[in-house]
Order: structure tokens, then C-alpha cells, then sequence
């Protein structure tokens, strides 16, 4: 038997935490990349990295509060024993990152240091100044460096997946990828081959992902058996700077530190928006919400912003969607004490000092909680079985998904600083399982049993590539068809969901679907051909488009980034303690109701023609039971307390080991 | 920006094994560093010191002379050690670094980028002026054949120490000369004073940018200084080498060099005294070189 | 300073650019001109998007699209080096107003000059990356099990390691430098990839490290696990190609993009030197 490899295709967080415990643990390991793995999107992470840590322990955190924030947060809509596994392995990452080298901030005395995120009520953050992501990764890029520097690790970076093999059992046996200076396309044998590319967000064009994250290598697994769920679940960030070519994010600790957010009243103002009196100017958060201002959670100052823009009309520039946030009137040295960082970012981008003249920002897709569909193995403490070979498989056996392009810790709505923690802590426990995986399998697809078939997938791959470079006749600009579906994904499925833009939406998509089979490539030679590499990822960005957009349309409630006014669960508007008390009762009713039928993982199957197909599956919500958001809302205690008598009705259940679950439940904005 | 330069840019690109000059580049770059300040730099600074001296008189000057030619047959010895071969090392590595470099401060004129490049300039002029002024001066080797057929006729070894004023001064009447001088010494100095900087970092002497911007002012204020010693030292010889002044400057020198012969201290050696004809008419001061 | 916050009163319709193509490795470089519509609040990426997008050049000749390297095009990931106007920078964080006003006439796209060019503006950088292995940028920790928390750190200690430990191995300062010269190689015919491969490396490494490395280098030799083999990186930094090589020309801290103070890690790097070499002679 030939030696048993891995295949890992992707180099951020994820794929490096995989590669380097793989390694360790004597496994040999392709490393495959779009991009050089330093210069993967993990690096564009700032804010840090969650973990219980001494000092909180010390003010009652658990990891099960850890646990609980990161559900709640996420909606109830993750399966519990995963998240609880990630919150009670996170401290032991935190000091392994420690040990690796990461310059995490420090204390007086040389501790680690901690900021608080959303979410949570506790400083359970470490960081690395403003670039955590770029630290961590660079650790992972290290030790994978270190163990290529010792043969036990081979790096393919500028090699683009096309498709994993899979044999008739469906098994998976190794990949099939494309260099991309060369264009050569070659076969890789391996008997486990783990997903770790990352988020989707080039589907909407512009977004604060990198160049990329197209999400094409999951659509490529997707489209050959592997499931994608939760697809509508997409992270919009409330405040991003608007760019021609990428919406670059703008930390909330602008607001933070008393930045304002407003429109001219008048549609389009041209004056210089400091020619612009106060009372011409619509301050529309802290009109809307006067309690909480400017300081609204994320999900409704993104809301707000976007219902500003797309319904009021009240755009800043005619010509591009945006607001200002305004930090003029704060004194320069303050914001440049405070603030000094991430305004050099506007600075440097947008050529304006934000100090003299108000930032324009508008809400931008940052995240997908969604992905690619994949198993775990619970363990009767309620968290995992480790080095079960199940954890983090796909549909597909052999065939792994970990880090942004899984869809298992993250639910409706991500939590800052809790992805750097999903992406290495799935990356290290994806490892051992295929440590184990590999001594039942009694075969390497190495041997030459699997020859023919490596062989005849790469033919097939080699002659899709050779029949796009001589299609003629097209007339469609893959660019162009790529702007489109960008404009259309980001009006209809981003903030705020209509079910009949939706369905509107998804005519559009099928249209541009079928408009992309007929592109014409501006460069037709095959060598460093970005072109065709581009158009092969625009065609598989629809599946994965479509995906969202079903998924989207289907769902009639409102969960975390979901949000659907028509199902909208307004609060209590009665005066009358008994009416409150009878529209409490009801609306808890209808909460009930509306878990019954969605609190499910969407799955979406694709077919061969790049269609999906929905299915739902339900959530493990064992260790902590579901119960209502109530952040903001109107008569948020009467619900409370209903939903808690009849908690206390259900059955005398232990929610947690603690019991602390129910003090969690006042939780904070959710980001 | 030409299009065509990419071949000439592949330096060093070899399958052999590494040369002796490669395998051993740490040790000879932080020799050629060493050598800068020590012994080449640190000579130039007495040299120039001593030359300066002139200025105070050319009695003070040719005693200083005298001094240096105490070591007798061993000051060839001396020169070649401590002085020559340091030098040669110095600027033939240095040629070979230079030769490594590719200067660019058409799109990057930072003022370090700039003393990068002088530094190379200067080291090169001073490799020049040096091989040009030792020959002037000494006549590289002292051999009597070499000197009187190849020397001589080219007008070198033009120094005689035992007139050591009068024979500079009169060596260096011409501008073409003394523009040579000029340019030279001042390079020489630029190529010390900004070596000293840059070896401070090498040898991780001043390491933030504060401490090497103060280090930098440091050798700015030390290259002036000797700068001025050696612009003093080379017009004070100049004007000892003409004139009245040059025939105060040779009698005095004659007095010396009887003196020395009375009280034993030195054998006669007419190869050591002398340059030009040092004839005093009725009307004017006039000077002749043979 | 304000480009935008006045009304684009005074900006060109549209404005030229030059790109210095080249079709593949070792074939000759040629001008190609573009005429790009301005418009406000551009960069160089978006313009070469406009240039793939369009196909056209000044002269209506279809084109292939310009091919170039980027990811995070925040400047944070540093693939999207190029030369801009003669200039090594990140093509993310080049705005187009500002490239106006200092040269209205238009805007020149070169790729790096130090580094073997693959197409157009792509070129091969491995040899930075070969650069960080050959002076060992890691900590060597036992494993990746529980081993408790890491060695504690001042805070001084961090605010050192920590701008370095921001470098995106993104070439400006290797480009700029004037030492630094460029190592191509063509395969031969009768060499298999890694034959190829290991002959790359071996000109790679006895060609002159950069600052990138240098300061990599001290990045580890500062930290109390990592300086328990900074002898090993010492060595490194002595073998053929490294700090020796360095000629003090310091345009890599002017060009860095991240503020990194290079030249303070290659003074350390020479001090640690200084005390390594007279280690190694008299130590043993």
C-alpha cells in the first residue's frame, strides 16, 4: 500500500491548523492554495480571538457560558455539541497560539490581555493589535513553513481545486486542481481530502472578503454530492467603506467612541456636509431608537442603514449607496488617541481625513454562517467524540469540511471574534479523526488500483478547460455577468429579505446562469490565464447563489441575519397588564410555533445542472434549550417572564451544568 | 525604464560550488568594514593630521616627517602591512561589492539611498586618487630602476621627505593637480566619514532610528571637520610650494637636514632631499621644476 | 490631502495607462497603452479591473486581460505589488486621484524588477518565502498538544515583535533595495520539476537574503522559545547572501508599507553577529 496522504485544499486558519496537526501527527500532507497561504483572507481578521480565560473565570465565566453566548447568539440555529466542544477546547488554542509565537497584547505584568466584543458580557477577547487574523495566521504559515523546511509537508500555492475524485462507492480519492500560472491540470491522489476555502462572499461582488473567496471549491464539492446548508445565513457588517472594488471594513468602535450616523434630509444633498445645518440633517438612529442611539446592535444598524439607502431614498451620493458617520465633532487628538488605527485605514483608501470630514459607510456582506454540510460524532458529555472520523466529514466520505466553508458553529449569526476560533479549533480536530480514518481503510489512493480513475477525472476536467478555451460565438462578458449577479444577490438576499425580490432574484440568477454558459474569453491562451479561471469560478458561484436565494425564500421567519419584515415578530404595544399579559402568552406561542418550523439546518442539494434542492434537518439544541431574543424589544420583561414560568412548567431540566444558562439570557447587542 | 535589462540582472546564478569569495563573504565584508576604520581610515585622519600640520609651519611639518622616517628600512615594511595592502583589500572587495549594487535613486531619492550611492562613488574615486597620489607622491614602489625610468619621467614619486614641504608644495602647483587633490581628498573623506555610519550599523553599534540619526549628525560633524583639516593641509602645502614661502620653506629644510646630518641622526641620502630648482633671482620669485 | 471632499471640479474625463506586459517567463516586455473613463475614489486594482472588464486598448485593438496578482486588496495580504510609476507599492492602496495629481499624464504599471516575472504583473516570489526558511521563522515548540500558556512577554517586548510580525512578505522592501538583485531561472529541457525546483532553491539561497528575512530573523531571536536557536538563525544570517550583504542604502524601512522598522532589525541583526562571530571563534 502506498503512504496514505491528505489532501488540504485551502491555506487560511483552518487548512494551516489542519496541515501542521496532521504533520504532527506523522500524516503527509498537500497543501493546496489559490494564493500563496500567507496571503489567505484570515489575515484580514482584526478583532481577536474569544476564550474563557482567568480573569473571567474569576467573575462567574464558564465555557459553558461561552457555549451559551455563541447559541444564543447564533440563534439556536447550530448543533450544540460541536459549539460546546469549540468553547471548552478555546482556552487550550489560545495558549497553544501563545506558545507558537502570536504577539498578543499584554498586560503590565506580561499576561495576555482581553477586550470585550458583542455579545458577551465578558472580556473574553485576546488580540493582537488591530490584525489578531494576520498573527494568527502567520503562527499557522510558520510551523506549515517549518514542516515543509522538514518534507513532511508539500505546498501547492497558485493551484485552483476543481474537483474532488470520487469513486464509484463515493468515496472520495483525491482532488483534481489546476496551476494557475501553468495551467496544467493534475490529479492528486489522497484518502482524505479536507475542505478549509473560506467564505462566498464574491457571489455579491463587492464585499469585505477577498478576491478569493468565491466560494467555488465548495460549489465544485457541492455540485458532486456534497450539501450545503443554512446558504441564506450571510453576515452583513453595518458599517464598511465603500470602494470600486472592495468594501473594506469600519470597526464599530467608531460608533463606539460617539461617532454619529446621518443623511441629508434633502435626497442627494451636493453641499459639503459640513455646509449642512443641523436641522437639514436626519440622524435616523438616533431618531429610530432613541434609548440606544447610535449603539444599536449590529443586525439593526445594518437594517437601519440599508432601510435609509434602498426604501427612503436617502443616499449620501446619488449614484452609490452610503451614509455618514460622522467624527468631526470629536476632538482631533481624542480620535487620534482612540481611533488612530482604523481611520489611517479611511485615510489611506478614500484619500479623506475623517477627522475633518465625515466618513461614508454603508452596511457590506462579511460572513457566511452557512456552508458546506458536515457530520459530527457526539459524546455522551454532550460535546464530541474526538478523533471520530465523522467530525467534520461531508457527505461525501473522505471528503472534509472545516474553518468559514463549513456551516456548524456559527448558526444564524456569528459572534465577533469567534471565527479565528472556529477555523483553528476545526482545523485541529478534523486531524485526529483522519488519523483514525486512515488506519481502517485498508487501501492508499496512491495504489495502483486508483490510477485509472485519478486519470480519467483529470481528462474530464482537462477537457471542460480545453472546450471553454475554444468555445466561440459567446458574446457575454464574464465580468460584466459577474457585476450582475453581484447587484442582484446584494439587493435581494443581504438585510432585509421580501419574498417577492426574492423570487424575482431568483429568475434573475437563472437568467445570468444561463448567460454565463455562453461567455466569451477575452484571452484564450493557457498560460497565467486569469480569465478563464475567473469565468470557471463565476459558473460556480450560481449553484451556490441559487442556494442562498431558495434557502432565503423558503424561510418565512426571522433568525439572526435572516430578516424578513413580513414575519417580523413585532413586541407588546398594550397598556393593560391583562392584554399584555394575554399578547405575552401569544407571542410566545408563536415563538414556539415558529421553532417548530424553523429552528432546522436548511440543506441544500445540488444537482448536476448546478440546481438546488431543499431539505431540512433537525437542530441538536440538547444542552441549551432555545428561548427568544428580546434584545431591544418593546415589553421584552412580560415575554421574559412568561417564557421562564412556563420553562419552570416544561420539566425541572438542569440547564447547564451550572445552571447559567437562564443568567446569560439578558445577554447583550449580538454581533 | 528599459525593458531589456533582465539578463544582466541575474547575478551569481551558478551551479558550481560557492568561490572561496562567497563562501567566506561575512568574514571578508566585516574585514572590509574593520579595514575602513582600521587601519585604512584611521591612517588617512593621522595622514591628513600630519599634512595639516604645514599650516603651522614647515619646520613643524618636515619634524613630523622626520618622525615617520625614523622607522628607517622598516617604514617600507610598515607602509606595506598597515598601510598598502589594507588599502588594496579595502578597494578591491569594495570593487567587488560595488559591482554587485544597483543603484536607484531615480525612483527612490531618500537621502540614505543617495549616501548609498555616493558612498559607492566615492569609493571608487578614492580607489583612483589614492593609486594616482601614491604615485605622485611615492611612486608605489621604491625601487631605483622603476623609479628613474618609469616614475620619474611620469611625474611621480614627486615627494622628497627630507624637503617635505617645499617638494609637496611644488608638486601640487598645477590645477589639474590640485582639482584632483580636491576631489579626492574630499571623497576620501565623504567614503570615511560615511563609512564610519554604516559600520556602525553593520557592527549593530547604533540600531534605532534616533541613534542612528544621531550617529549620522556625529559623522557629518567628524567628515567636516577632517574635511577642513584636509582642505587646510592641501592648500597649505600648495603655499609653501610657491613663492617666497617656498624658499623660506626649502632653507629651513636644508637647516634641518644639515642639522640632523651633524648630530649623526641621519646618513645622507640626496635620493630623499630636493624636487624642483629652488633659485631666488633679483626681480622676481621663480620656480622651476626640473 | 482632501482629494474627494471638493467637487471633482478639475479632473480629466479620462486619464492613460501604461502597462509593461509580458506574455510568459523570459520573453520580451512590451507598452500597452489603455484609455480608463475616470471616475472619483479609484485605485490601481480597480482600474486594471476596468482594463480586464474593457479588452480594449487605447488604439481599439482587442487585448487579453492584463493579468496581476491581489487578495485582501486592503494592503494587509501583499500580493498586489507592482510598480507604480517607478515605484514598488501595493497596487490596493494606490489611488488613483492622488497618482493624478503628482503625474496627470497618466499612470505606469510595471511588474517588480527583482523578481522573475510569470504574465504581465505576476510575478514569483518564492524566494522570499525560501528566504524565511532558510533563516528558520518559527518557533520550534515541542508539539501542538497542552503544554499551558506561552513564556510570558513584556509589554516592551511585545510593542517590539509585534511590527515586525506585520510584515506580509509583499516585496517592496527587496525591490527597492539596491542590493538586491534578481535570480531568474529557465528549466532545461532534460531537468524534472524538482530537479528544477532544487536548483531554484540553490541559487536562491546563496543570493542575498532581504530585509524581509533580517527582520524575520530577529522577529524569533526576540522571543524567549524562538531565541533558544537563534544561533541557528545567526548562522544563516552569516552564510553567502546574508546580512553581509546588506549596503545600508535603508529604502526597504522608507517603501515598507507597514511602517516596518527594517533597519532596526538589521542593526540588530548586526549586533547579534558581532557577538555571534566572536561566540563561534572563541567559544569553542
Amino acid at each position: 500500500m502506498a503512504k496514505q496522504r491528505v489532501v488540504v485544499v485551502g491555506g487560511g486558519l483552518a487548512g494551516l491548523a489542519a496541515t501542521m496537526k496532521l504533520a504532527e501527527l506523522g500524516i503527509a500532507v498537500d497543501c493546496m492554495s489559490l494564493t500563496p497561504v500567507k496571503r489567505s483572507h484570515s489575515v484580514c481578521a482584526q478583532g481577536g480571538i474569544n476564550s474563557v480565560n482567568e480573569l473571567t473565570r474569576q467573575q462567574g465565566d464558564t465555557e459553558w457560558l461561552h457555549l451559551d453566548d455563541t447559541v444564543y447568539g447564533g440563534d439556536f440555529l447550530q448543533h450544540q455539541p460541536p459549539v460546546k466542544e469549540m468553547a471548552y477546547a478555546a482556552p487550550g488554542i489560545i495558549d497553544l497560539m501563545d506558545r507558537l509565537g502570536v504577539p498578543f497584547n499584554r498586560t503590565p505584568e506580561g499576561f495576555r490581555d482581553q477586550r470585550r466584543f458583542g455579545g458577551t458580557l465578558f472580556k473574553r477577547t485576546s488580540f493582537a493589535g488591530a490584525t489578531t487574523g494576520q498573527q494568527l495566521l502567520y503562527a499557522l504559515d510558520e510551523q506549515a513553513r517549518r514542516w515543509h523546511n522538514a518534507g513532511a509537508v508539500e505546498m501547492y500555492e497558485g493551484w485552483d481545486f476543481l474537483s474532488p475524485v470520487i469513486d464509484e462507492e463515493g468515496r472520495c480519492r483525491g482532488v483534481v486542481a489546476q496551476n494557475l500560472v501553468t495551467m496544467e491540470i493534475r490529479s492528486f491522489p489522497a484518502d482524505a481530502v479536507i475542505l478549509a476555502t473560506g467564505g462566498c462572499g464574491l457571489i455579491y461582488g463587492r464585499s469585505t472578503m477577498s478576491m478569493a473567496c468565491t466560494g467555488s471549491a465548495v460549489s465544485r464539492a457541492a455540485q458532486v454530492g456534497a450539501k450545503y446548508a443554512n446558504a441564506e445565513f450571510i453576515q452583513v457588517h453595518p458599517t464598511a467603506i465603500p470602494g470600486a472594488d472592495k468594501l473594506r471594513l469600519m470597526s464599530e468602535s467608531a460608533r463606539g467612541e460617539g461617532g454619529r450616523v446621518w443623511v441629508p434630509r434633502k435626497p442627494h444633498d451636493p453641499r459639503d456636509p459640513k455646509q449642512i445645518p443641523e436641522s437639514e440633517r436626519y440622524y435616523f438612529l438616533e431618531e429610530r431608537y432613541p434609548k440606544y442611539g447610535n449603539l444599536v446592535p449590529r443586525d439593526i444598524a445594518t437594517r437601519e442603514i440599508f432601510d435609509v439607502c434602498v426604501n427612503d431614498g436617502l443616499s449620501v451620493d446619488a449614484d452609490r449607496q452610503c451614509v455618514y458617520l460622522d467624527l468631526t465633532h470629536i476632538s482631533r487628538e481624542e480620535l487620534d488617541r482612540k481611533l488612530g488605527g482604523i481611520l489611517h485605514i479611511y485615510e489611506k483608501f478614500q484619500g479623506v481625513d475623517p477627522r475633518e470630514y465625515p466618513m461614508k459607510i454603508f452596511p457590506a456582506v462579511h460572513y457566511s454562517m452557512g456552508g458546506l454540510w458536515a457530520d459530527y460524532e457526539r459524546a455522551a458529555d454532550g460535546g464530541l467524540t474526538l478523533g471520530s472520523p465523522r467530525n467534520h466529514q461531508t457527505h461525501i466520505p473522505g471528503l472534509f469540511a472545516i474553518g468559514e466553508c463549513d456551516y456548524q458553529y456559527h448558526g444564524a449569526n456569528r459572534l465577533g471574534a469567534n471565527s479565528l476560533l472556529s477555523c483553528i479549533f476545526t482545523g485541529l480536530i478534523v486531524a485526529p479523526g483522519i488519523e483514525n480514518m486512515f488506519k481502517s481503510l485498508k487501501e492508499s489512493a496512491g495504489d495502483e488500483k486508483f490510477a485509472s480513475l485519478l486519470r480519467g477525472q483529470r481528462a474530464v476536467k482537462q477537457l471542460e478547460h480545453d472546450n471553454l478555451l475554444k468555445r466561440e460565438g459567446g458574446r457575454e462578458n464574464p465580468y460584466v455577468i459577474h457585476q450582475e449577479l453581484g447587484d442582484v444577490m446584494t439587493k435581494a438576499a443581504t438585510v432585509v429579505r421580501r419574498n417577492d425580490q426574492l423570487t424575482a432574484a431568483i429568475e434573475k440568477v437563472n437568467e445570468l446562469a444561463e448567460r454565463v454558459e455562453n461567455c466569451s474569453l477575452s484571452d484564450t491562451g493557457n498560460w497565467t490565464n486569469q480569465n478563464v479561471v475567473f469565468t470557471k469560478a463565476l459558473r460556480d458561484m450560481f449553484p451556490v447563489a441559487k442556494a442562498i436565494l431558495k434557502g432565503a425564500l423558503a424561510r418565512d421567519e426571522c433568525r439572526g441575519a435572516h430578516y424578513k419584515p413580513a414575519f417580523d415578530m413585532p413586541g407588546i404595544d398594550a397598556t393593560d397588564p391583562a392584554e399584555k399579559r394575554r399578547q405575552a402568552e401569544a407571542w410566545c406561542d408563536s415563538f414556539d410555533e415558529k421553532n417548530r418550523k424553523w429552528l432546522k439546518t436548511t440543506i441544500a442539494s445540488i444537482d448536476k445542472s448546478g440546481e438546488p434542492t431543499l431539505s431540512y434537518e433537525d437542530v441538536d439544541t440538547s444542552l441549551i434549550p432555545p428561548r427568544p431574543r428580546l434584545y431591544g424589544l418593546v415589553g421584552a420583561e412580560v415575554i421574559e417572564q412568561v417564557w421562564k414560568e412556563r420553562q419552570a412548567e416544561k420539566t425541572p431540566q438542569s440547564d447547564g451544568p451550572n445552571g447559567a444558562a437562564t443568567k446569560a439570557a439578558v445577554g447583550a447587542g449580538v454581533g | 525604464m528599459p525593458v531589456g535589462f533582465r539578463a544582466k540582472d541575474m547575478t551569481r546564478v551558478q551551479d558550481s560550488p560557492p568561490s572561496f569569495l562567497v563562501r567566506h563573504e561575512f568574514l571578508i565584508r566585516r574585514l572590509h568594514s574593520l579595514s575602513g576604520l582600521v587601519p585604512v581610515g584611521a591612517f588617512m585622519c593621522v595622514h591628513l593630521l600630519v599634512n595639516a600640520s604645514v599650516l603651522e609651519s614647515p619646520a613643524a611639518f618636515q619634524k613630523n616627517v622626520y618622525q615617520i622616517h625614523s622607522l628607517g628600512s622598516l617604514l617600507p615594511v610598515v607602509e606595506w602591512v598597515f598601510i598598502f595592502i589594507p588599502i588594496l583589500f579595502h578597494a578591491i572587495i569594495g570593487v567587488v561589492i560595488v559591482m554587485g549594487g544597483i543603484p536607484n535613486t531615480g525612483n527612490y531619492p531618500y537621502a540614505a539611498n543617495r549616501r548609498y550611492t555616493l558612498q559607492r562613488v566615492t569609493g571608487m574615486i578614492a580607489f583612483v586618487f589614492i593609486a594616482i597620489h601614491v604615485f605622485h607622491m611615492h611612486g608605489w614602489i621604491h625601487q631605483d630602476t622603476w623609479l628613474e625610468k618609469v616614475v620619474r619621467p611620469l611625474g611621480g614619486a614627486e615627494f622628497h621627505p627630507y624637503s617635505a614641504a617645499s617638494s609637496a608644495g611644488l608638486a601640487l602647483q598645477s590645477y589639474v593637480m590640485v582639482a584632483i587633490y580636491l576631489i579626492g581628498v574630499l571623497a576620501c573623506v565623504f567614503h570615511l566619514a560615511n563609512g564610519i555610519w554604516t559600520m556602525g550599523i553593520t557592527w549593530g553599534v547604533w540600531i534605532s532610528p534616533k541613534a542612528q540619526k544621531r550617529a549620522s549628525n556625529v559623522c557629518a560633524i567628524f567628515g567636516l571637520l577632517l574635511a577642513i583639516v584636509g582642505v587646510g593641509a592641501l592648500f597649505g602645502m600648495r603655499a609653501d610650494g610657491a613663492g617666497e614661502r617656498l624658499i623660506e620653506a626649502r632653507q629651513v629644510e636644508d637647516k634641518m637636514y644639515e642639522h640632523k646630518l651633524e648630530s649623526g641622526e641621519l646618513k645622507p641620502n640626496e635620493h630623499k632631499r630636493g624636487g624642483g630648482e629652488v633659485t631666488k633671482s633679483e626681480e622676481t620669485s621663480q620656480v622651476s621644476v626640473e | 490631502m482632501i482629494a474627494d471632499a471638493t467637487p471633482a471640479s478639475k479632473k480629466p474625463s479620462s486619464f492613460e495607462v501604461r502597462v509593461l506586459r509580458q506574455d510568459a517567463p523570459g520573453e520580451p516586455g512590451y507598452w500597452e497603452r489603455h484609455q480608463i473613463t475616470y471616475e472619483p475614489n479609484l485605485n490601481v486594482i480597480s482600474v486594471l479591473q476596468k482594463i480586464a472588464a474593457l479588452s480594449t486598448t487605447a488604439d481599439g485593438k482587442s487585448t487579453t486581460p492584463v493579468a496581476w496578482d491581489c487578495n485582501c486588496l486592503e494592503e494587509v495580504c501583499g500580493a498586489c505589488t507592482m510598480l507604480v510609476n517607478g515605484r514598488t507599492r501595493q497596487a490596493c492602496s494606490a489611488l488613483v486621484d492622488r497618482l493624478l495629481e503628482d503625474n496627470p499624464a497618466g499612470i505606469e504599471l510595471q511588474p517588480m524588477s527583482k523578481f522573475p516575472v510569470l504574465r504581465d504583473l505576476v510575478v514569483d516570489r518564492t524566494r522570499m518565502y525560501r528566504a524565511l526558511e532558510r533563516v528558520k521563522a518559527w518557533i520550534p515548540v515541542d508539539g501542538y498538544g497542552d503544554r499551558g500558556a506561552g513564556p510570558k512577554e513584556s509589554q516592551e517586548g511585545q510593542e517590539v515583535r509585534y511590527p515586525l510580525s506585520e510584515c506580509m512578505t509583499c516585496g517592496c522592501c527587496v525591490e527597492a533595495c539596491p542590493q538586491f538583485a534578481k535570480v531568474e531561472l529557465f528549466q532545461r529541457s532534460d531537468e524534472s520539476d524538482a530537479e528544477f525546483a532544487e536548483r531554484k532553491n540553490r541559487a536562491y539561497d546563496q543570493a542575498f537574503i532581504g530585509a524581509a528575512a533580517i527582520s524575520q530573523a530577529i522577529l524569533f531571536n526576540e522571543h524567549p522559545t524562538g531565541h533558544m536557536n537563534a544561533d541557528e538563525r545567526l548562522e544563516a544570517l552569516s552564510a553567502p547572501g546574508g546580512l553581509q550583504v546588506c549596503g545600508n542604502a535603508q529604502n526597504c524601512v522608507a517603501v515598507c508599507p507597514k511602517n516596518i522598522p527594517l533597519t532596526t532589525s538589521i542593526a540588530r541583526a548586526g549586533r547579534q553577529l558581532t557577538g555571534y562571530m566572536f561566540r563561534k571563534f572563541f567559544d569553542r
